[in-house]
């Protein structure tokens, strides 16, 4: 149904950042032009194949993986369709060698070798407590609620116009030690400094 | 798998030093609801979205199960979304103030607080052809097909979309569905967690507004607001005092429960306002009172084969004393339901529902109603069924059947094609007959209360007929760049008309025609600046009847301007900034005769901290007033400004 991609973006150095940005939606115009104008899915599937994708686009500290094929650990806590539609997207997958693991959270302490913590909207109320216990830590928040980057999330999913999108707050992700890729960043809906 | 090509990393202190913020202006933002679907559903698909890219993943298209069937973007008419980042956006703290936003309605400020809003045309502050509901609860009082503005209002801070349809909805919405459709829904509750406060103060209008959301426990979620809004009175272009201006007070919840297949939803609204005292100190006449409330149930099953239903009751009470004018109180019970079914290649919605309202509109110094106290019930049925023909060809073709007490059976179907274009957008054609049905203002209405009468009532008066024809075109996949164009046919049958007094009765014997154009479209070069516009062309060919004697003939049906565009342009100057400029420009009504105006307004946001935001925002700028509508006497909309203070915790 969808064809694979064909256009790819060489990203130059940071000088030329609004160039990417003019050419992300360029590639985005193409991207839409060339196959994927009937191309539909559910929320929750566009949600997990974004989880997937964000992986590439990050960068944790050096310590944070103690070998080269260790793996990278998504955890999610509510938002059970998302995380196992994800779990089945991310079978047998690697990101720069390392596989992907998903696994369901419970309770509201985030364990030390998770990489990215899903929160689904059904656990929204407790995205606050778990961003602020885990404050120091090279952890990715990714939310799906109203106010989920006020709440310490890094990446908020949105709709707009029957499209998943999401934004993104840099404080979080600054102060956590963690790197995003300006692809990313050219993506996103909206990019905020700080979380509101 | 796609490789990646992250170049340059960006920390965000790195990222300062890069010069260049790219912040988005938030352009088309709406909030997600969380679609809990089988986790089965399509493993084929799950796969092959693993290989897009990020960009590719921003232009899927998704489908919600648990709506209507169609999704917006794919529906063959002419809907303008308005979204809650574009209310912001505009500063907008008032319901109608945001219906502004939609370019296919015409606005009107009749007075300090009242409103005349329509579609394509028949404006007037009794307007009756639009159809509004606030989370599926329908707002337009039944005594008179019309809505009064002033006595609705949502927390608008909570609002997730307005959806706005102009031309006939009938099939779907019923009879009054006929120049439109307006649909305010509001968020779940578990998108409304924590505490907001939103205060203006401003030269003109007051306000506050606080919710607070929680949760019960899993998949269980709450949220109560409150809102006081206080305004003032405006001037006659001679400058005296209108004493329209006013206060009104409301609070409500809404309570959400979801399980897997499940979603229940309970809401409900007081509210209570008043206007000044009018008349002199010499003649002193009583303020117009309102108040009402309202409770709503609403049960949603989706189940894994893409099937599901929806049954929902609600009853509203509303009560309006206006000793000049009329004195209602109407309760309402309203119960539908509607279940929809897809298949490979048919997609039905079918449903049905039933509506008592009860009333007793007592008499003020103008208008009486005989009988003064009235029950009435409506009923319909409706199917719809949407058929792929081919993978880029889609009919819709949809029936309802509406009962009324003064009319009995009304027909109302529709037929609607739609033609995806691949990457030049959607083709839309559709044919559709709606109705208006009478409204015991037609019927029961008399001038003055007792006789003799000037006018008395209209026992004959029947229902007023429309044939639509529409084609529009349509934007579908880019979000940079999104357009809209439409073109309409009505023609009417058996609109109201009056006749010589005394006892004139209200009759049927204006005819004619109504077409135009409507366009709208938005642009976001980059990410930091955005423009949007659109405008209407309205032609009416309106004429009484051979044999009326109708001393005032169509111009008691409207006073609309035969073109009204609007623009507006954002720009996010710095990351915690963004203003909003919006111009529109109105043309003249004709008859009673209002002159053409520009207004102007502007916003500017400041994101002090996360938590706390502060705008600025200034109406009519440019113009120190100007008059929207009415005849002698009639309120001059000055030039206002407000301090908006939002806070989240």
């Amino acid at each position: 149904v969808i064809e694979s991609p064909r256009h790819a973006a060489p990203v130059p150095h940071c000088a030329a950042r609004r160039r990417l940005l003019a050419g992300a939606i360029a590639a985005l115009l193409a991207g839409a032009a060339i196959g994927t104008a009937n191309a539909q899915a559910t929320e929750t599937q566009v949600k997990a194949a974004y989880l997937y994708k964000f992986l590439a686009f990050v960068e944790w500290p050096l310590q944070t993986f103690t070998r080269p094929d260790s793996p990278i650990v998504i955890g999610v806590l509510g938002g059970q369709a998302i995380s196992e539609e994800l779990a089945l997207l991310t079978a047998g997958r690697q990101v720069e060698g390392r596989p992907v693991q998903v696994r369901r959270l419970s309770s509201d302490t985030v364990p030390a070798d998770v990489h990215v913590l899903f929160v689904g909207a059904d656990a929204a109320d407790r995205l606050g407590k778990l961003a602020a216990a885990s404050k120091d830590r090279p952890l990715l928040i990714v939310s799906e609620s109203q106010e989920g980057l006020l709440h310490g999330g890094a990446i908020n999913f949105v709709l707009a116009e029957d499209r998943v999108r999401f934004e993104v707050a840099l404080q979080p992700i600054e102060s956590r030690g963690l790197r995003v890729s300006a692809r990313l960043l050219a993506v996103a809906h909206r990019v905020k400094a700080n979380p509101l | 798998m796609n490789r990646m090509t992250p170049g340059c990393w960006i920390g965000a202190r790195r990222f300062h030093r890069c010069g260049a913020v790219p912040l988005s202006v938030a352009s088309r933002g709406r909030l997600g609801l969380l679609i809990s679907l089988a986790a089965a559903a399509l493993p084929a698909m799950a796969q092959s979205l693993a290989d897009l890219s990020l960009e590719e993943l921003a232009t899927i298209q998704i489908t919600s199960v648990s709506r209507r069937p169609e999704s917006l973007s794919d529906a063959a008419a002419s809907i303008y979304v308005i979204t809650a980042d574009a209310i912001r956006r505009s500063g907008a703290t008032s319901l109608p103030q945001a219906l502004r936003l939609a370019p296919n309605l015409q606005v009107a400020q009749v007075d300090a607080s009242q409103y005349a809003i329509s579609a394509r045309g028949f404006n007037n502050a009794i307007g009756n052809k639009l159809l509004v509901l606030i989370d599926g609860r329908t707002v337009y009082t039944p005594f008179f097909s019309g809505v009064f503005w002033d006595q609705q209002d949502v927390m608008l801070e909570d609002v997730d979309r307005i959806e706005v349809i102009s031309g006939p909805g009938s099939t779907l919405w019923g009879a009054n569905a006929v120049n439109g459709v307006i649909n305010v829904i509001t968020r779940p509750a578990r998108l409304t967690q924590g505490t907001r406060v939103a205060a203006d103060a401003g030269t003109d209008v007051h306000h506050l507004a606080v919710r607070a959301g929680g949760a019960f426990g899993d998949g269980a979620h709450w949220r109560l607001y409150a809102k006081h809004r206080h305004w003032r009175h405006t001037e006659s272009q001679a400058g005296a005092s209108l004493a329209d201006g006013g206060q009104h007070s409301q609070a409500g919840f809404r309570a959400g429960w979801s399980s897997g297949t499940d979603l229940l939803v309970l809401q409900g609204d007081v509210y209570d306002g008043r206007s000044d005292r009018r008349g002199s100190a010499a003649q002193p006449f009583p303020a117009v009172e309102w108040s009402g409330a309202n409770l709503l149930a609403r049960w949603t099953r989706t189940s894994a084969d893409g099937s599901n239903w929806r049954v929902q009751g609600y009853v509203d009470r509303a009560r309006r004393d206006d000793a000049f004018l009329y004195r209602p109180e109407i309760d309402i019970a309203d119960f539908e339901f509607q279940n929809g079914l897809s298949g490979e290649r048919h997609k039905v919605l079918w449903g049905g529902g039933v509506r008592h309202a009860r009333d007793r509109i007592r008499p003020g110094l103008i208008f009486g109603f005989h009988p003064e106290r009235r029950s009435m019930r409506w009923a319909n049925l409706f199917v719809q069924d949407a058929i792929a023909l081919t993978p880029d060809l889609a009919l819709t073709v949809g029936l309802k059947l509406e009962h009324n007490g003064f009319t009995g059976l009304e027909t109302l179907p529709s037929a609607r094609l739609a033609w995806k274009l691949a990457d030049r957008g959607l083709l839309w054609a559709a044919l559709s007959r709606a109705v208006r049905a009478p409204a015991r203002l037609d019927r029961d209405i008399s001038l003055p209360p007792q006789p003799p009468f000037i006018i008395a009532g209209g026992p004959d008066f029947d229902s007023e007929l429309a044939h639509v024809a529409e084609v529009g075109w349509r934007s579908q996949t880019s979000p940079a760049w999104t357009w809209s164009a439409t073109l309409f046919h009505h023609r009417w049958d058996r609109l109201r008309s009056g006749e010589l007094p005394p006892n004139a009765q209200v009759r049927n014997q204006i005819e004619g025609s109504t077409s135009g154009f409507e366009a709208w479209s938005a642009w976001q070069p980059v990410a930091a600046w955005r423009l949007s516009g659109g405008f209407t062309v309205l032609h009416k060919r309106l004429r009484l009847e051979s044999g009326s004697r109708d001393p005032e003939g169509p111009r008691s049906l409207g006073n609309d301007p035969r073109l009204q565009a609007t623009v507006r342009a954002t720009f996010q100057p710095a990351a915690q900034h963004e203003v909003e400029l919006g111009v529109r420009r109105i043309g003249e009504l004709p008859d009673p005769v209002v002159p053409a105006y520009t207004a102007v307004d502007l916003r500017w946001g400041w994101q002090v901290r996360p938590a706390i935001g502060v705008a600025l925002a200034a109406f009519n700028l440019l113009d120190a007033g100007h008059v929207e509508f009415g005849a002698a006497g009639r309120s001059v909309q000055p030039r206002h400004a407000q301090l908006q203070v939002r806070a989240t915790w």
